[in-house]
């Protein structure tokens, strides 16, 4: 279960660092996107939609405003996956 | 015809560069063009698996590579195109930025449909995925037209008006057409004006699907266009441009709208046929001889032998015309004997238009 935790929080940061254009070295658990790595709300969107295809879920786009930072987009992706 | 007002302005070309099958930047395209070095080479079918052997490209075009990572993850082929000329224009050899930018420069940028394959892969993602709408948002922006000109004055400050023309073959002549009426009617202070085509295998299949047969070739080409009267310091002018006409033709024969171009552009600019210099057309394969042909009848041999052939960059869709003005410029460069000639370029797009500038080039 662990391992499986574990290799969703690493795709997570995958798709994440992908679409910000960050290397996954720049990007902690808790530093926020719009802030801290100078991200728009297109690349909200993108994120939004990349997890929604690569794990198969919906995602609401009233989930937008809790997902700033790693740690709340896994948050906001478990729940919509019912991890 | 009464000789335009907007004349009064007296446009004047006084910078440009080109990303065209001969490398990035001017000075590729100079030594190519009087190289007279053809470019169509075998394609590796692994990245082009359309339906053609063989295509003119931008040589090692990546767009990350050219561009950078930063800003380019989801940039597709024509924007690319157009935002590395573009940068090539403004800056010099050393990357120091020599053409300043701002509320007054004006972009515009002809293209056909701007990225045919952007388009349809994103259509495509939406019919085969899981869901209608799981596509990848970040590649909306490129499936619009106007992408490559957005982008552009993204990257290059340019935040004067944004405009991108659809004129196929013709596009680069409009495009000038249209940065004209800009400076004259004070819209802008300055613009950079061009078009930009790419190569794609949606494009190799539409091109196919139509009844093709020329070489595809792919680049862009963008020129710094200013009132003669308020030339940025360090700049002189390379040609002014003394009017540019346009005719739609509705039947398969574009000769009578061409004719009536070339005929509407002289009288604008109160010359006379024998005194052009040059007469350069900017279609390529049997569309081309036809164009040639006539501009042989209308001008003679010797000024349209004057010009290196346009199908050394094959078949560049929006951005042939507009790569001819570069290829006049090129020319001028190097011969002395160019000074102060008048020049008429034309275009003729398959889909109905057809279209002519005069340009004269400077002393």
């Amino acid at each position: 279960m662990t391992a499986m935790v574990e290799e969703r929080i690493s795709k997570i940061k995958e798709i994440v660092c992908e679409i910000l254009e960050l290397d996954e070295s720049e990007v902690t658990n808790t530093s926020l996107f719009v802030d801290d790595h100078g991200a728009d709300s297109l690349g909200s969107i993108e994120i939004l939609a990349s997890l929604e295809k690569a794990f198969g879920v919906t995602i609401e786009q009233s989930e937008l405003p809790r997902m700033v930072n790693l740690d709340g987009v896994y948050e906001v992706t478990a729940e919509a996956a019912g991890w | 015809m009464s000789s335009p007002a907007y004349a009064a302005v007296r446009p004047v070309i006084t910078a440009w560069s080109a990303v065209s099958p001969f490398g990035v930047g001017r000075k590729f395209f100079v030594d190519g063009v009087l190289a007279g070095q053809p470019t169509a080479a075998p394609l590796d079918r692994e990245q082009w698996p359309g339906p053609d052997e063989q295509a003119c490209l931008v040589p090692d075009f990546s767009v990350k590579e050219v561009l950078g990572r930063k800003g380019t993850r989801s940039m597709d082929r024509v924007t690319g195109l157009a935002v590395s000329t573009i940068g090539q224009l403004l800056h010099d050899a050393d990357g120091n930025r020599v053409v300043r930018t701002g509320e007054e420069s004006a972009l515009v940028l002809g293209t056909t449909m701007g990225s045919a394959q952007s388009t349809m892969d994103f259509v495509r993602d939406s019919f085969t995925g899981g869901q209608p709408h799981h596509v990848d948002p970040a590649r909306m922006p490129n499936s619009v037209m106007n992408c490559a000109a957005g982008q552009c004055a993204i990257w290059h400050q340019l935040r004067g008006p944004n405009t991108t023309l659809a004129g196929g073959g013709a596009a680069g002549l409009l495009s000038l057409d249209y940065a004209r009426r800009l400076l004259h009617h004070g819209r802008a202070g300055q613009a950079l004006v061009g078009a930009a085509e790419e190569y794609s295998t949606a494009r190799a299949w539409l091109h196919r699907h139509s009844g093709g047969t020329t070489v595809l070739g792919e680049g862009c080409a963008i020129l710094l266009v200013e009132p003669a009267a308020a030339v940025g310091e360090g700049r002189r002018p390379l040609a002014e441009v003394l009017a540019v006409q346009s005719r739609f033709y509705l039947d398969a024969d574009p000769r009578r709208a061409l004719a009536a171009s070339v005929r509407d552009v002289l009288t604008d600019a109160g010359v006379r046929q024998e005194e052009v210099w040059a007469a350069v057309g900017s279609a390529v394969g049997e569309p081309g001889e036809h164009e040639h042909a006539q501009l042989r009848a209308l001008f003679g041999d010797a000024a349209v032998n004057r010009m290196p052939g346009a199908d050394l960059l094959g078949d560049t869709g929006a951005a042939s015309s507009a790569l001819r003005i570069a290829t006049v410029l090129s020319v001028a460069e190097r011969s002395a004997e160019a000074a102060g000639k008048l020049v008429v370029l034309s275009a003729v797009d398959p889909y109905g238009t057809a279209a002519c500038a005069l340009l004269r080039l400077a002393d």
